[in-house]
């Protein structure tokens, strides 16, 4: 490359980096407009979190040579964090999995074999488990990383071909519980608006969440309102830990963990009791609800069933560092802002009283009238790419079918066996196993054919240990459709190269309502194929199998498409424009020819064309914005909450007593343990530990320790720490920092390595309602086991 | 070589502070700066490795609340790699595959 060249790229990068900002360099872009002379720029959606970032990958010669943020976007307004700008370095990693593996027993090495042996096989083992042990013996176990075409396809499949709801995917231990809350608070799910408020919002509440580190471009908008009107902008931030997104709080509630409820029931003490509640928004929209059978209540009821949470009283239950006062002004701030937006994310859903938790925070919104009008939300964050969009929205989990219909409804189920033109009663009744209750049933051999599609289950449940002997049994036959080796193939019979990102084509629905679509800008290495292609061959193969003419139906309107993009069209096709028809995620105007056109997707309901080039709905159930609230008004409100799941069009207001963690500390496990993520680093690291980058900025897990904590146990930074529950024990590095609060460890997730493995040592109680665990808290001991030592990465191999 | 382009913020009243000692940083480029607390920077870094390295060094500068990637060019490095003059790292130890 010559030197002027060169220049050219750096200014390119300096005026690009200028354009975002609004700063004028000495130099312009018409210097530069060639300095990057890729073949082609291919716009797609990053997949390593929730927030939806687009972005654009140079390709020269069919390889990725550079990548952009797409500064149009309404995401990410052209930004992008580190591990997003380097997920390019997985596409020809050398490990990428390449052809075909199987082996018949688990103790036995993989051999390479042929696509057409391994889909044979596929299909021979769930046609036997069929006809040994029924329908029911097979599943599904997907993730929120699938494309949303992928997860549709599969559960259809499953379904529709094999009669079995068994069809869950790896949402359910993160956004389940925020499902349930949206469910039962709004009677709809997914948030009311997005991203757009952050620019509008005057009050900030952000609970349970370290957007900083998990979600940092969407934190730097939080962080650019904050500071551009530091005056106005007051931002609260409760957490049992400090963390970098801390920094920019105005007020940090640090709680003792589990004991949200009670914080949050205070603020809404302090609401009614000091008269700031929105009467005239809770007469026109709300009614209050309490117990299980949601008996009705007028506001003075609601006022006496929180009548204990005094803010006196919960500032002792929360401990921590909490005033009475501290919960008064928070409650203030909220209520009185011209606009409050709550943002949350695992703490407050990874938990035994997720839902409850969840509900708590709805409920501050609904009596200050703080919905539906600029600034003001209740947006739940989403740590998946596709959790939204492909699980909630396309019918990945046991209990929904696709475009948020319950199984359980009768009406519903015929609608979508109609739409599939197969026979009536085909999709069982009753919803398949919740995530938890599926690996229990492999354990127990109810299940003896389990696909796991882009997840890994043998390391990210929690508890993880007892839940790997059935995926460990020959008794279970186990595929797996992955891009590297992780935990869970290491269980598998049958390892299924796939496409990557951007190898494939295919829509990812972000936080906010959103789908995108990402297409194919490079060929996969080796043999490895996208999901849709994979699961259409091998349906084909299991009909012929089964002798069933109705398994080959359900991919019928598939057949003879080419994978890369007529396939994934055909699919999203159906979805949309057969299943969404009328639906409250109504995505018939966001067709591929109008996502390509748009460079940030489409947020529904967005039932025409016309419609979805503008970008979709912003704001929810707000006539003037959400075509449906216009369609489904039932007066002449002006907000309209037309959700299934609340007949009466109301949002519910419930009272829920503070129940703390299911696991507290005691004399024998006298610290609480909680467990998360870091900046560097994707769930099990089967990817960015593949990033040396990534990799050695955080080369293994370590555990935060409060230094008073430190000192009472004598861990200095570095030392090794032993933490142990009643279910496992690891061993990791120590941090000492102003981190957790004292008494609580705080560890990271993101280690394949046996003895660090944090999951072993987490516990797997879950929310009754919406089956998702307590990841976030347990009971654990701790103690100095040696002073500091040399420790290496490591990632699950497959070697010759 | 990569060539990254980055807005790098600060608290306001720090921004100029972080601006000079950013400037002298090797390998990083400051383009400017203004009264928002936004530094536009531009680094180019022997490997993306090294890009990271420096990433990490201003991430971890006091004043520093965020820094946001905007651009990335790594042509020469894949060309590096396919040429088979640059071996990305690989920093596991070899295993075997672990039998259940």
């Amino acid at each position: 490359m010559s030197l002027s060249r060169r220049d050219f790229i750096k200014r390119s990068a300096a005026l690009t980096a200028a354009s975002y900002v609004g700063m004028n360099l000495p130099f312009g872009q018409h210097n530069v407009a060639h300095a990057v002379d890729a073949d082609k720029w291919v716009r797609g959606t990053c997949r390593l979190c929730g927030v939806g970032c687009r972005l654009e990958l140079g390709v020269k010669n069919g390889r990725p040579v550079a990548l952009r943020g797409v500064p149009e976007a309404r995401t990410n307004y052209g930004y992008l964090c580190m591990k997003g700008m380097l997920f390019y370095k997985m596409m020809q990693h050398p490990e990428r999995l390449k052809k075909p593996l199987y082996r018949e027993r688990k103790n036995q090495p993989f051999k390479e074999i042929s696509w057409d042996e391994a889909l044979d096989i596929a299909a021979k083992k769930f046609a036997e488990s069929v006809r040994k042990y029924g329908n029911d013996s097979t599943a599904y176990y997907g993730s929120g990383q699938c494309q949303t075409e992928e997860t549709y396809i599969f559960q259809k499949v499953m379904r529709g071909g094999l009669k079995t709801n068994n069809v869950e995917g790896n949402p359910r231990l993160c956004m389940a519980s925020a499902v349930g809350g949206y469910m039962t608070s709004f009677g709809a799910d997914e948030p009311i608006g997005g991203y757009a408020n952050i620019e509008r919002s005057y009050c900030m509440f952000i609970i349970g969440s370290n957007m900083a580190e998990a979600h940092p471009v969407f934190f730097r908008r939080v962080m650019r309102q904050k500071l551009d009107n530091p005056d106005k902008v007051k931002i609260i931030n409760a957490d049992p830990r400090i963390s970098a997104t801390s920094r920019i709080a105005d007020m940090h509630m640090q709680f003792r963990p589990g004991t949200d409820m009670a914080l949050m029931n205070a603020m809404a003490y302090v609401i009614i009791d000091e008269g700031l509640h929105d009467e005239k928004f809770i007469n026109n929209y709300a009614v209050f609800k309490v117990g299980k059978d949601g008996k009705e209540l007028d506001l003075d009821g609601f006022k006496q069933s929180i009548s204990e949470y005094t803010p006196e009283k919960a500032a002792k239950i929360c401990g921590g560092n909490i005033t009475p006062e501290d919960i008064r002004k928070a409650a203030r701030w909220f209520a009185t802002s011209q606009g409050s937006l709550s943002m949350w994310c695992m703490g407050i859903n990874q938990r035994k009283q997720g839902v409850w938790a969840n509900n708590l925070i709805h409920n501050l919104h609904i009596l200050t009238g703080q919905l539906c009008k600029p600034g003001a939300d209740s947006l739940s964050l989403t740590g998946q790419p596709n959790a939204c969009g492909g699980v909630r929205e396309g019918g990945g989990l046991c209990h929904i079918l696709p475009a948020h219909r319950p199984v359980a409804n009768e009406k519903m189920r015929h609608e979508v066996e109609d739409l599939w033109g197969i026979p009536r009663n085909r999709i069982p009744p009753k919803p398949g196993y919740h995530t938890m209750a599926m690996f229990e049933a492999v354990n127990e051999k109810k299940i003896r054919a389990i696909w796991i599609n882009c997840t890994s289950p043998a390391q990210s449940l929690p508890n993880v240990t007892p839940y790997r002997k059935g995926m460990q049994s020959d008794d279970v036959f186990m595929v797996c459709t992955d891009i590297f080796p992780t935990k869970t193939t290491e269980c598998a019979n049958l390892i299924l190269p796939t496409a990557f990102h951007f190898e494939k084509t295919g829509v990812y629905g972000c936080t906010e309502r959103r789908s995108q679509l990402t297409t194919k800008a490079i060929d996969a290495p080796g043999e490895a194929m996208p999901e849709v292609w994979i699961v259409r061959e091998w349906a084909l193969r299991l009909a012929k199998e089964l002798n069933d003419p109705v398994i080959k139906k359900c991919v019928e309107p598939f057949l003879d498409k080419e994978p890369d993009y007529e396939l994934p069209q055909a699919v999203w096709d159906e979805y949309t424009q057969k299943l969404t028809k009328g639906q409250d995620n109504d995505l018939r105007g966001a067709t591929y020819d109008v996502l390509k056109q748009m460079k940030d997707g489409v947020q529904w309901p967005a039932p025409t064309k016309e419609f979805a080039l503008t970008g979709g709905t912003v704001m929810k159930f707000v006539r003037g914005s959400d075509p449906l609230a216009e369609k489904r008004a039932k007066n002449d409100k002006p907000y309209q909450f037309y959700g299934h799941a609340h007949p009466d069009h109301k949002l519910w207001v419930w009272s829920r007593p503070y129940v703390g963690a299911d696991e507290e500390p005691d004399a024998d496990y006298p610290l609480y343990l909680s467990t998360g993520r870091i900046i560097d680093h994707w769930h099990t690291t089967s990817m960015t530990g593949r990033v040396p980058e990534l990799l050695r900025a955080n080369p293994y897990s370590f555990v935060e320790i409060n230094p008073r904590d430190a000192s009472r146990m004598g861990i200095k930074p570095n030392d090794m720490v032993e933490i142990e529950s009643r279910r496992g024990k690891v061993e990791m590095p120590a941090k000492v920092m102003e981190g957790p609060m004292e008494g609580m460890l705080f560890a990271y997730w993101h280690d394949m390595h046996e003895d660090r493995m944090i999951n072993k040592v987490c516990h797997d109680a879950y929310d009754p309602g919406s089956k998702e665990p307590e990841f976030k808290i347990c009971a654990c001991r701790a103690r100095r086991i040696s002073g500091p030592k040399a420790l290496k990465p490591y990632l699950t191999q497959l070697n010759e | 070589m990569p060539i990254g382009g980055f807005v790098i913020n600060t608290l306001p009243e720090e921004c100029s502070d972080v601006a000079a000692h950013l400037g002298g940083i090797a390998g990083v480029d400051v383009h400017g700066s203004d009264a928002q607390g936004n530094i536009v920077a531009v680094i180019e870094a022997e490997t993306s490795d090294l890009m990271e390295e420096c990433v990490r060094q201003i991430e971890g500068l006091a004043h520093v609340l965020n820094v946001g990637a905007v651009y990335l060019h790594a042509e020469d490095e894949v060309e590096k790699i396919e040429r088979g003059e640059l071996v990305p790292e690989h920093p596991f130890k070899k295993r075997k595959f672990k039998l259940a």
